[in-house]
């Protein structure tokens, strides 16, 4: 089975006489524990059948003036697909987590601003591994042990012992900083963009604040022909401008070859990114009524300035994700919440309409972090999904 | 006994990072949790266990102190999630400067927060 905890899709989890095998703590979390804590449809707190609160959601949006959709990295592409339809018969917003999490980097990707590769070409080929502002410890558990670090590839056959050098970069000393022992460096950075005019600089022959550590590094990449760097919200936060990244990872292939993979987000953020790209050329924050993208767009700022006067939040939690300045503007606007939870977003949601947890009860399409589409292969199928859902809307309005 | 430490006010570095032992794939609940490096616990008089008020951008919330080598040496982590969300903007998402001292009582609880934003 595939799990759809996180951007990784494992693809090797089973279970069987209901023990989960081969996640991590994380996603045996996830296919244990599914039919704990569902959502129940509801109006205005009152518990009612999902066709009513389909019925209400319907109605909610049809009054509505400034409507944005917003979430759908949990969910599958062909919801997506439907939720940028009802985007456009809205004339409305759309959004997901990206724009506050790796779309600028997962962009640059599509938009070939800087080389990619596969998580397969990684296992089987990379030689240094640079993770930079993230820690898969925690946020990709299985990253290092099924693609990158630990196991053997073809052109890898020695594993971590010799044939891959670990690259840690960090604000502190992280579990993943911390197997950062022999073939391996970390360097502890105060200031992200310091490190990145380091390694331009020392390509360039020029003196540098990091220019020991980016050297060595440097010279360890020049040794092989394949080297990924793996940038994580850290790196997105601890960089003011990514244009000084996209730079440096030109400039660093000049001298090797270094490819560049987002690491640390939803099961399917990068299918939005891509369906939406797909769509109308951008991977985020779009607006059907003015027909661009822009960082006014994005929900966030949506909310914050008091734009909208309805969000129809999908597979997503605001509230338990977004800064208090941000989620408490939700309390003033009609709030659709989406869910097979009753997260905490949908306890204060005006609609909640409950779904499927895609993946277990619902098929599909996800993408991977590096761009490879994974069919799901559900445990059972429940009709009321987030696909049936937002038909249902879409033909509604 | 009165413990000096009750009365020390601390600055404090908070990174917010993804923390797979207190997440709840369910949704359903969220641990009030702020793991603090020793050195800079003993510096502050914190001890494991002990409930701290973590104050950012004029906003407080009390959490339960964890002892961690992995948190920034000047300071703690909060894991990404609602307490840290209550903190924390945009403009330092992900790292921030706080206020820590020792307090009494609960830790703060997920309803409070959200009857901030139902009001």
């Amino acid at each position: 089975m595939i799990c759809p905890g996180c951007s990784c899709l494992c693809d090797d989890v089973h279970i069987k006489e209901g023990k989960v095998f081969n996640a991590c703590r994380r996603g045996e979390g996830i296919f244990s524990k599914y039919k704990e804590n569902r959502a129940v449809a509801r109006v205005d707190g009152r518990e009612v059948d999902a066709d009513t609160a389909i019925e209400k959601a319907v109605e909610i949006l049809k009054d509505s003036k400034n409507p944005a959709i917003y979430g759908l990295d949990t969910t599958v592409v062909e919801a997506q697909k439907l939720a940028i339809d009802v985007a456009e018969k809205l004339n409305g917003y759309i959004d997901d987590n990206s724009s506050f999490c790796l779309g600028e980097l997962v962009e640059a990707v599509l938009k070939g601003e800087v080389p990619t590769a596969t998580l397969d070409d990684v296992r089987d080929n990379a030689y240094v591994l640079v993770y930079w502002g993230t820690n898969p410890y925690h946020s990709l558990s299985r990253h290092m042990s099924k693609y990158t670090y630990y196991p053997r590839g073809k052109k890898r056959p020695r594993g971590y012992d010799e044939d891959r050098f670990l690259v840690v970069v960090d604000v502190r000393k992280s579990e993943t900083a911390v197997l950062a022992k022999k073939n391996a460096k970390f360097i502890r950075v105060d200031d992200d963009a310091e490190l990145v005019d380091s390694f331009i600089k020392v390509i360039d022959g020029r003196a540098a604040k990091y220019a020991k550590e980016a050297g060595m590094v440097i010279n360890e990449m020049k040794k092989a022909d394949f080297n990924v760097i793996f940038g994580g919200l850290g790196l997105k936060y601890g960089l003011k401008d990514l244009n000084k990244f996209k730079e440096m990872v030109k400039k660093l292939n000049e001298v090797a070859k270094v490819y560049f993979i987002p690491a640390g987000f939803h099961g399917n953020m990068r299918g939005f990114n891509e369906t939406l790209f797909e769509r109308v050329g951008y991977v985020n924050r779009y607006s059907f009524r003015d027909g661009r993208s822009d960082e006014e767009f994005s929900f966030t700022e949506l909310l914050k300035n008091e734009k909208i006067d309805t969000a129809l939040i999908i597979g997503t939690d605001p509230v338990y994700s977004l800064p208090f300045e941000v989620s408490s503007k939700l309390g003033k606007i009609k709030t659709i919440v989406v869910d097979p939870r009753m997260s905490f977003t949908a306890r204060i949601a005006d609609v909640v309409i409950p779904s499927a947890v895609s993946g277990l009860e619902a098929g599909g399409t996800m993408v991977r972090s590096d761009g490879i589409r994974v069919k799901l292969e559900p445990l059972e199928e429940r009709e009321v999904n987030d696909v049936y859902i937002l038909s249902r809307i879409k033909e509604g309005l | 006994m009165m413990r000096f430490s009750k009365f020390l006010k601390v600055e404090a570095e908070i990174i917010v990072a993804r923390h797979a032992l207190v997440m709840d794939e369910t949704k359903s609940k969220a641990e009030p949790v702020i793991f603090l490096h020793p050195e800079f616990a003993r510096k502050s008089g914190v001890k494991e266990g002990d409930v701290v008020e973590v104050e950012a951008s004029g906003r407080v919330v009390k959490l339960r102190a964890k002892i961690s080598e992995r948190a920034p040496e000047n300071g703690g982590l909060i894991p990404n999630g609602i307490y840290a969300s209550y903190l924390t903007n945009f403009d330092s998402f992900k790292r921030f400067r706080a206020s820590i001292e020792v307090s009494e009582g609960e830790p703060t609880g997920v309803e409070e927060l959200l009857g901030k934003i139902k009001n």
